[in-house]
Order: structure tokens, then C-alpha cells, then sequence
């Protein structure tokens, strides 16, 4: 990472990335009851949004740096050098999500989920199945952030130039695209059933760059907007508004006591629904208002697992993908209790802080090393 | 992964984590008793009362796409044979006749142009629809299956007849290759707008593998089949009873 993150950071970024991090993991440990921990329940929008967010404000504060001090092409190369090890990332994590499944497939043979089974029937052909993740077109099921992570990087520099260019301009394109995938259905396809992406990359760009937009001056801009009280009172209400129809989801009696304009559920995820966006957009305004940059918590120490995890985002979302995976593997040929299904989350979550420690110990060895040059 | 299905599932797992929820007890074997939120009908099913009332008969109609769960695995009684044997017992007073109609792997929106000739050729009083499956498989969009199903139920009730919706099995092995939360949360939504009972196979079945009832994981054939169709047959035909309000037809008759 280059040293322009490591000066005057903004530990809200870290903390709340750190956040997701925890709530992404525990959300896609398959059948894992823990996940009602997480704020999805609570509202419309859920980790998936503040992550996306974050990742394109941090991406662009860090590269549109080097793209005003280096130019375009030191950025350009810092960033898809970004891209190559995510992809590699993706392409181990799929290894082992394919040498899982084919475990599976090969022992399977129970009656009772003789038409589930079928789906297990892309493995005969290995040779276009490996094709197929190369070319991001074979995603594993709950990890799909991770090839939207990498397309998105992949547009960054052209977005991030049009971004530093002509903010408005930047903003109404990436407008333009997801109403071409909310309203048009704009997506990409999946092998083996011709399904589209989970997560919409048109649509979700909307969100990665409006965080690399506030990242590089568009937060000043709408300033006056967040502060407002009129805003922040419309916020609330909104976030209160969605608390409570999420809430009427755990006693569906209560679905008929609503009016038919409220029956807005399932929210559209795919295609980023404005419903979840302005929840997001909502719950960040709160977030900005009542968590201060010095906010004091950000500095005791049970802050600082969630923040180190957030520092070191790539790593640790790929760590956590990796260990759902294996979670949920070992969920189903272990044991499914609810006992164990804590055990799984909080090992997992120590194994994240864990690795996120140790990235902060080598860190600090490269930064001592420069004091001492040419020892040897 | 969508948020619907997973705070019913989030009460669920709280309601029976605090033992808040009575048991039903309507199956006998011990292993089939699932929390009585799991298997309340949220709506009644008024059309197939009358016409049990009227001619003291009922006709149901079970509609699938998945034939290896309704009947057509090889040497095992699948739940729609035992749900009509349940009913029957609980019903004596009641001549209750099963159709069912299962096509391999065949979407909902396959079997719709079939639809209306099934319901005039057995004029059903009663439609049982287990869908989900095929659908998730064929990779039918998860809201175009529930547009598709949406007409397919609003079919069944201007024909008459009343309308279950029977979701997915919980399927621990495979349920990461499906995005079956998505699909879920459709179907539950379509009921509870469309006033019609959801039998949550999968809710069901996510206690049973929960709380160690029944293991789902197995590989192998170990009798998991019978045993788990055994459960949701006879669930099936107390929630249908309830869900009709059939009780006079306990014990009369014969």
C-alpha cells in the first residue's frame, strides 16, 4: 500500500470496513445463525453496502493521490497490480470451493435430495469449469463480492481520471449505468445455469464510486446537504421506518396489518435497489454526525481487532471468504449445532484479527527498515 | 444473500433457543415435532371447507416439479402418499382423493399453459403447489419464478379451489450452489400477499437438522428419505386440516 494511506488516516474508515468485514463473514457462513447478529436484519441495506463504499473511498483517496502527484500510468499500474493479486485470490478461493463440491458430488447419493443433486452435474465437465472461473463467469454462491471487487478496481482508473477531471460529469455516468441495469436489467451471465451476476456490477459501481467521488472532494461539496438538520431528521425517520418494517419480517402476521404501498419486500439486492441505497446513504449521514474522526472508542483497545482488520481489507476479505468456505464445509461434515456454529464464527474471528495483527507486525518491520539503510 | 428469509429464520432460531414455542405433536414419531410457529397457517383455506361441507368429498390436486420428492423415487413412499393416508385418518368422515402431477425438472412457468386443463380435468378443491426446486436449478430468475407462480396461484383461486404453496427442501449439501434464500423469501412473500398458506418444507427441516432430529447431511441412503417424508406427510395433512378448519369431520362417518 502506498505511504499517502499511512499518514492522517481516518480510523472511522478502518473501523467501520473492519465492521463489515466481521458482519460479511459471519452473513456467509452458510446456515449460520449468528448472522442475525448482523445489521442486515435491521434494516434495508447491509454490510455489503458500507464495504463497497469504503473500498472505493480508501481506493480512491490512496490512487487519486498518486494520480495527481505520479500521473495516470504510476496509478493505473499501482492499481492493477491491486487487480492481479485479487484475481489470484479468486482463483484459489474457487480451487477450493470446486474441490469441496466435487467431494461432495462424488460421495453424494441419498434419495432424499435426488433433484438437488442435479446441480452438482457441472463438475463432469472440469475443462470448461476452469475456463469458466478464469473468466469470472463460475462464481462460488455468498462469496460473490470478491469478482465485483475486481471489476470495479479493474474501471478505476478510468473512473478515478473522469472522477479528478469532472466530478459532476463522473457522477451522472456512473448514474447513467445503474439505471441501465436497475431499470434495464443491464448484467453479466454466470456459468453453468445462465444466471446473472449476484451482485450487479452496473449497479454496484454506483456505490464504489460515489465513495471514491466523496473521497476526492465530493464529501466537502455536500457538506451543507449532511449537516442540515432537515436531512438528518428525514434520516431518522427513514431508518426508523425501515427498522420497523424489518422487524414485521419475524411475525409475518403483521405483514396484514400494512397497507399495500408498504409491501416493498424482497428488496431488489442484485441491482442495488435505491430503497437499500438511501438506507445506506442514511445510516452514514447518522454515522458522520454523531462519530467524530477523534471519536474516543476508535482509540480503546476493543476498537482496535475491528480497526486492524479494516487496515488491512484485501487480505483479511480474502481470509474471510476462505474461512466461511471452510466453515460452512466443516458445519456440515462435522456438526450443525448452534454450539458449533458459534465455535465456527468466533475462531474464524479470531483467525481474521490474528492475520490482521501479524500484517501489522510486518508493516512495522518495513517501516523501521529505512533507519538503518545498507547494513550489510 | 436476501434478508427475508433469514430474520423468519433469525426468530425462528430465537423462539426455539428460548423454548418460547409450543410443540406440534400431530406426527407421531418424536422425531417429526417441530416448533407450532413452523407449521401454523397463516391463511385459511376457505374454498376447500365449502366444498367439503357441500359434498363431503375432497379433491386435492399436488402439483411438482420435482418427481424424485412426490412419488417417483424408486421403492420409497414419498410425502403425498403418506399426507393422503394422514388425512384420511384424521378425516374418516371425509372421501379425500390425491392427484398428483409431477414432471421431471419442469419450471413453474413450464407448467403453466398445463394448468387449467389439470384443474378442469380433476376440479380440485384444493391445489398443493411445491415449487422452487426446478426453478432454482433451470436458473429461472428468482423473481420472475415468483411473477410466474403469482399468476399460476391467482389461476387456482379463480378456478375455485383453494391454494398451498409447499417451498424447497433444506438441502444442507447443496444449498450453497443455489441461491435458495432468494427463492425462499419470493415464495413467502407471495403468500402472505396473496393470502395463501406457505408450508415451509425448508423451515421445517432446518429445525429437524438444527436441533439433531435428522441428520441431512448423510451421503447415503440410510432410510433419511422415508423417515423425513414420513414427517412432512403427516405435517402436511394437520396443516391442511387446520388450515380448512375440518374438525367436524373427526371420528364421523364410516
Amino acid at each position: 500500500m502506498p505511504p499517502a494511506a499511512l499518514t492522517g488516516r481516518d480510523l472511522r474508515l478502518d473501523f467501520f470496513r473492519g465492521l463489515s468485514l466481521w458482519f460479511i463473514f459471519l452473513d456467509h457462513i452458510p446456515s449460520n445463525r449468528l448472522s442475525w447478529l448482523t445489521i442486515r436484519n435491521y434494516g434495508f441495506s447491509d454490510a455489503a453496502e458500507i464495504f463497497v463504499f469504503i473500498s472505493g473511498f480508501t481506493a480512491a483517496f490512496v490512487y487519486g493521490r498518486v494520480m495527481l502527484d505520479r500521473g495516470f500510468v504510476v496509478a493505473s499500474a499501482r492499481i492493477l497490480k491491486r487487480v492481479w493479486q485479487l484475481y489470484v485470490a479468486f482463483v484459489f478461493l474457487s480451487v477450493i470451493y470446486i474441490a469441496q463440491t466435487a467431494y461432495v458430488a462424488h460421495h453424494f447419493d441419498n434419495p432424499l435430495f435426488a433433484d438437488e443433486m442435479v446441480v452438482l452435474h457441472f463438475l463432469q465437465r472440469p475443462e470448461i469449469i476452469l475456463v469458466e472461473v478464469l473468466r469470472l463467469r463460475f462464481l462460488l454462491a455468498n462469496v460473490n463480492i470478491l469478482p465485483l471487487y475486481i471489476l470495479l478496481m479493474l474501471v478505476l482508473p478510468i473512473m478515478l481520471w473522469l472522477i479528478l477531471r469532472s466530478p459532476p460529469l463522473a457522477f451522472a455516468f456512473s448514474l447513467a449505468i445503474w439505471s441501465a441495469a436497475y431499470f434495464g436489467g443491464l448484467n453479466l451471465k454466470l456459468y453453468p445455469v445462465e444466471q446473472d451476476w449476484f451482485f450487479n456490477p452496473f449497479a454496484w459501481q454506483l456505490l464504489f464510486f460515489l465513495g471514491a467521488w466523496c473521497a476526492v472532494g465530493g464529501a466537502t461539496w455536500v457538506r451543507p446537504l449532511y449537516q442540515s438538520n432537515t436531512v438528518f431528521a428525514i434520516c431518522v425517520v427513514y431508518l426508523l421506518l425501515a427498522f420497523a418494517l424489518s422487524i414485521t419480517r419475524v411475525f409475518p402476521e403483521s405483514v396484514r396489518l400494512l397497507p399495500e404501498w408498504l409491501l416493498i419486500f424482497p428488496l431488489d439486492k442484485s441491482g442495488l435497489s435505491p430503497l437499500r441505497l438511501a438506507h445506506f446513504l442514511a445510516l452514514t449521514i447518522l454515522v458522520v454526525r454523531f462519530v467524530p474522526r477523534d471519536a474516543a472508542f476508535l482509540r480503546t483497545p476493543w476498537a482496535q481487532p475491528v480497526i486492524m482488520c479494516g487496515r488491512h481489507s484485501l487480505e483479511i476479505f480474502c481470509l474471510g471468504v476462505f474461512l466461511s468456505l471452510m466453515g460452512g464445509f466443516l458445519l456440515i461434515e462435522v456438526s450443525g449445532t448452534l454450539a458449533m456454529q458459534v465455535a465456527v464464527s468466533l475462531f474464524g474471528l479470531a483467525i481474521m484479527v490474528g492475520l490482521a495483527a501479524l500484517m501489522s507486525w510486518y508493516k512495522s518491520l518495513d517501516r523501521r527498515v529505512p533507519k538503518q539503510p545498507a547494513t550489510r | 444473500m436476501s434478508w427475508g428469509v433469514t430474520t423468519m429464520r433469525a426468530g425462528a432460531a430465537l423462539a426455539a433457543f428460548l423454548a418460547l414455542a409450543p410443540v406440534a405433536t400431530a406426527a407421531t414419531d418424536e422425531h417429526c415435532i417441530v416448533p407450532a410457529f413452523l407449521v401454523e397457517p397463516l391463511a385459511q383455506l376457505p374454498r376447500a371447507t365449502i366444498a367439503a361441507k357441500r359434498d363431503r368429498k375432497l379433491e386435492i390436486l399436488l402439483i411438482s416439479g420435482s418427481p424424485s420428492q412426490t412419488g417417483a423415487a424408486k421403492g420409497l413412499r414419498s410425502y403425498p402418499s403418506v399426507f393422503e393416508d394422514a388425512l384420511r385418518q384424521r378425516l374418516p368422515g371425509l372421501d379425500i382423493h390425491l392427484v398428483v402431477r409431477a414432471a421431471p425438472r419442469r419450471s413453474v412457468a413450464d407448467t403453466l399453459p398445463k394448468l387449467s386443463e389439470m384443474l378442469a380435468e380433476f376440479q380440485p378443491a384444493l391445489v398443493i403447489w411445491q415449487a422452487g426446486t426446478a426453478d432454482a436449478y433451470l436458473g429461472v430468475e428468482a423473481d420472475d419464478f415468483a411473477d410466474t407462480l403469482r399468476r399460476g396461484i391467482a389461476t387456482v383461486l379463480k378456478s375455485g379451489a383453494d391454494a398451498v404453496i409447499v417451498d424447497m427442501q433444506y438441502s444442507p449439501r447443496t444449498d450453497r450452489l443455489i441461491d435458495t434464500p432468494n427463492y425462499l423469501a419470493q415464495m413467502r412473500w407471495l403468500a402472505e400477499t396473496m393470502d395463501v398458506p406457505l408450508f415451509s418444507r425448508y423451515e421445517i427441516m432446518r429445525y429437524w437438522s438444527d436441533s439433531g432430529a435428522f441428520d441431512l447431511t448423510s451421503l447415503k441412503n440410510d432410510g433419511l428419505f422415508e423417515k423425513v417424508h414420513m414427517c412432512i406427510g403427516n405435517l402436511l395433512a394437520d396443516f391442511v386440516a387446520r388450515g380448512a378448519s375440518l374438525d367436524e369431520f373427526k371420528g364421523t362417518g364410516r
